[in-house]
């Protein structure tokens, strides 16, 4: 993984101290909360419901043992012994209090962590395929480019006071796992009919109040331009994206009002003059430098089949469950990745212990893993197993409640903080998601329903992807009481979709009971294999309206 | 109209606080003042105000609430989970006391 140099330790460990300063000027009353908000959120630090919350950078979503242990360590020394893990790849504290929010940075900045870039109006933490470097579809490890664009972003005096956030994701494969269609700006590595590869850039994607899907503006954009073609995008953001009206200050609007053909004019007109002044070349033994940060570890030469592996699915039948949704292949013989749930039934999406932390960073030394991953779908990946060490560490990870064997399933839920926890939130998700959980436990019939992702937002700000759920829950407040919105059809992947709201919400008594009629409704209509998402794209709303409203 | 309840959170430690004249910034809901509805907005500019100024609270806010039995029972969902803490997290916030 990526190391950081002198330069970037300094600093991580001077704005701590920065950030200290900062602080006991609030407390002495030097600094007004007008005056502090700006500086506390540039150091993640948001005031919530109950308490201060502390959101953590994990750039893109990979983490050492050393560091997870160290989180696990923060969340019990500073908060109340767990985080929660978000769609972007952060983690956040929700207990934080304020004079000891300058240690917890010190202590982040030991094992090369902070907090920059997970607020604000600037570029904002880059987020990755969390099979990064292991997949066996992928053309180029993604982290790459991330790293890349996370050192030329951060601090960037040009796109530090943007009108709006901007979040950027980059995968490596055709398959998308890192939802780059709902991204500002999506990048997605490629190999052309030369077998080069390069990049192909989405624009103005995004959720929220007015999701939208992005759009395409350079099919190819080669390796040594790609910074040069970045920042035209953003020279054409920060130029004419509006500042006046903050719901209108994305750049997914600016694409939306001029439209993508005269986006991606604007962008090329942008991109030749800064390409002609050459000031923006990426150097090849740059990114071959920061490229060797993430050479994958020395695999050994296995042979594909490994007959432990086999022999343990065919004796344990629950293992056998878990290795049907949680593993997944590897681009080397006789390795696998594998997908930690953090969904256990009844839980709250998302959320890991300190314990679990530390247990995990165990497990990590244990297996020879140097790397875990944190997926914006809520989960954790062990990239690169021996498939021989998969039944007893999976064993292991049963004993820690990590051994869900549910992803991608009904039950593998997204779910924002919701009115539980953020300030922004107009209901509760994680008790809906618990519920929805719960009725559909049985793993059995999971399985029978196939890939189906339920993702449910609070509130209109879609921090749990309502938008791009198979199903999608949004809740909302009518008339001062929970209400939650239908939408179905929606997809986060190379498919990428918006859902469409079906009808009136449902109370939070009846919204479970919504959601089973919704999957009745599919499993009378599907054909053959068919996914929800894929009967409805079929059938259209008409059938799940009629079953879900009959009076 | 409705009687009201003044509230923020501690500057320092972020806990959610009530206001009550006669003994300041308490910590659970049953110990804060209702104020009627007319007086509220007063409270929030004097009290209220006052105490962000000297730096003992942050985010302060009028809230509506019921009276009944003698209990106070905020209308909002949202103020119901500030007084108790998470509903997903029962051992969590002011409910675990």
């Amino acid at each position: 993984m990526y190391r950081y140099d002198e330069f970037d330790a300094l600093f991580v460990r001077e704005r701590a101290e920065q950030f200290r300063g900062q602080v006991a000027r609030r407390l002495a009353g030097e600094l007004t909360e007008d005056e502090f908000k700006p500086l506390r959120l540039m150091n993640g630090l948001y005031l919530q419901l109950h308490s201060y919350m502390l959101r953590i950078a994990i750039p893109y979503g990979t983490l050492s043992a050393r560091q997870l242990r160290k989180l696990g360590y923060i969340a019990r020394k500073y908060d109340r012994g767990y985080g929660h893990f978000t769609t972007r790849q952060n983690l956040q504290l929700h207990w934080s209090q304020l004079p000891q929010v300058p240690d917890m940075l010190v202590d982040l900045a030991e094992v090369e962590m902070h907090c920059l870039q997970t607020s604000g109006n600037c570029v904002r933490n880059i987020s990755a395929d969390h099979f990064a470097g292991a997949a066996d579809d992928e053309i180029e490890d993604p982290r790459i480019l991330s790293e890349i664009l996370r050192q030329w972003s951060t601090l960037h005096p040009e796109f530090s006071f943007l009108p709006r956030k901007f979040k950027i994701a980059v995968s490596g494969s055709a398959a998308d796992r890192a939802a780059i269609m709902v991204h500002d700006i999506g990048i997605q590595i490629v190999r052309n009919n030369q077998g080069e590869t390069g990049y192909r850039v989405f624009v103005g994607g995004g959720l929220g109040r007015t999701p939208f899907i992005g759009h395409e503006v350079g099919s190819f954009v080669a390796k040594a331009d790609i910074l040069a073609f970045v920042e035209a995008i953003m020279r054409v953001y920060n130029e004419s994206g509006r500042r006046d009206n903050i719901h209108k200050a994305r750049i997914k609007i600016l694409v939306h009002q001029i439209g993508a053909d005269e986006m991606r004019k604007r962008v090329e007109r942008e991109f030749e003059e800064i390409r002609q002044s050459g000031a923006l070349q990426l150097p090849e033994q740059e990114m071959q430098r920061i490229a060797a940060y993430f050479r994958p570890p020395d695999f050994e030469g296995l042979s594909h089949i490994s007959p432990e592996f086999e022999h343990a699915q065919k004796t344990d039948v629950a293992f056998a469950n878990w290795v049907k949704t949680n593993v997944h292949p590897h681009r080397m013989p006789g390795y696998a990745i594998a997908t930690i749930s953090l969904k256990p039934i009844g839980q709250t999406p998302g959320d890991c212990s300190s314990d679990q932390m530390e247990a995990l960073a165990d497990l990590m030394d244990e297996f020879g893993q140097p790397e875990i991953r944190v997926t914006h779908e809520q989960n954790l990946v062990l990239p690169h197993l021996r498939k021989r060490d998969l039944f007893a560490l999976w064993r292991k990870l049963d004993a820690l409640e990590l051994g869900t064997a549910n992803h991608g399933l009904v039950t593998d839920i997204i779910s924002c903080p919701g009115l539980d926890y953020c300030d922004l939130a107009n209901a509760r998700s994680i008790n809906i998601a618990q519920e929805i959980a719960r009725r559909f436990a049985d793993l059995q019939r999971q399985h029978d329903l196939g890939e189906l992702k339920i993702k449910i937002s609070g509130c209109i700000n879609a921090c749990g992807h309502h938008h791009v759920g198979h199903i999608g829950i949004l809740g909302v407040d009518r008339k001062g009481v929970e209400n939650y919105q239908i939408l179905l059809g929606g997809s986060g992947a190379e498919d990428a979709s918006l859902g469409e709201i079906l009808g009136p919400g449902f109370d939070s008594e009846g919204i479970a009971d919504a959601v089973e009629n919704v999957v009745a409704t599919y499993t009378q209509l599907r054909h053959g294999g068919e996914r929800l998402l894929d009967t409805y794209r079929r059938v259209g709303p008409a059938p799940f309206k009629e079953r879900l409203y009959a009076r | 109209m409705m009687p009201q309840v003044l509230t923020a959170n501690r500057l320092s430690v972020g806990e959610v606080v009530y206001w009550n004249a006669a003994k300041g910034w308490v910590r659970h809901l049953h110990e804060a003042e209702v104020l009627a509805d007319d007086k509220a907005e007063d409270v929030l500019k004097g009290a209220g105000v006052r105490s962000v100024q000297e730096r003992q609270v942050v985010g302060v806010y009028l809230f509506e609430v019921r009276v009944k039995d003698g209990s106070i029972v905020p209308v909002k969902t949202r103020e119901t989970i500030r007084a108790a803490g998470p509903s997903a997290r029962r051992d969590l916030g002011k409910q675990a006391d």
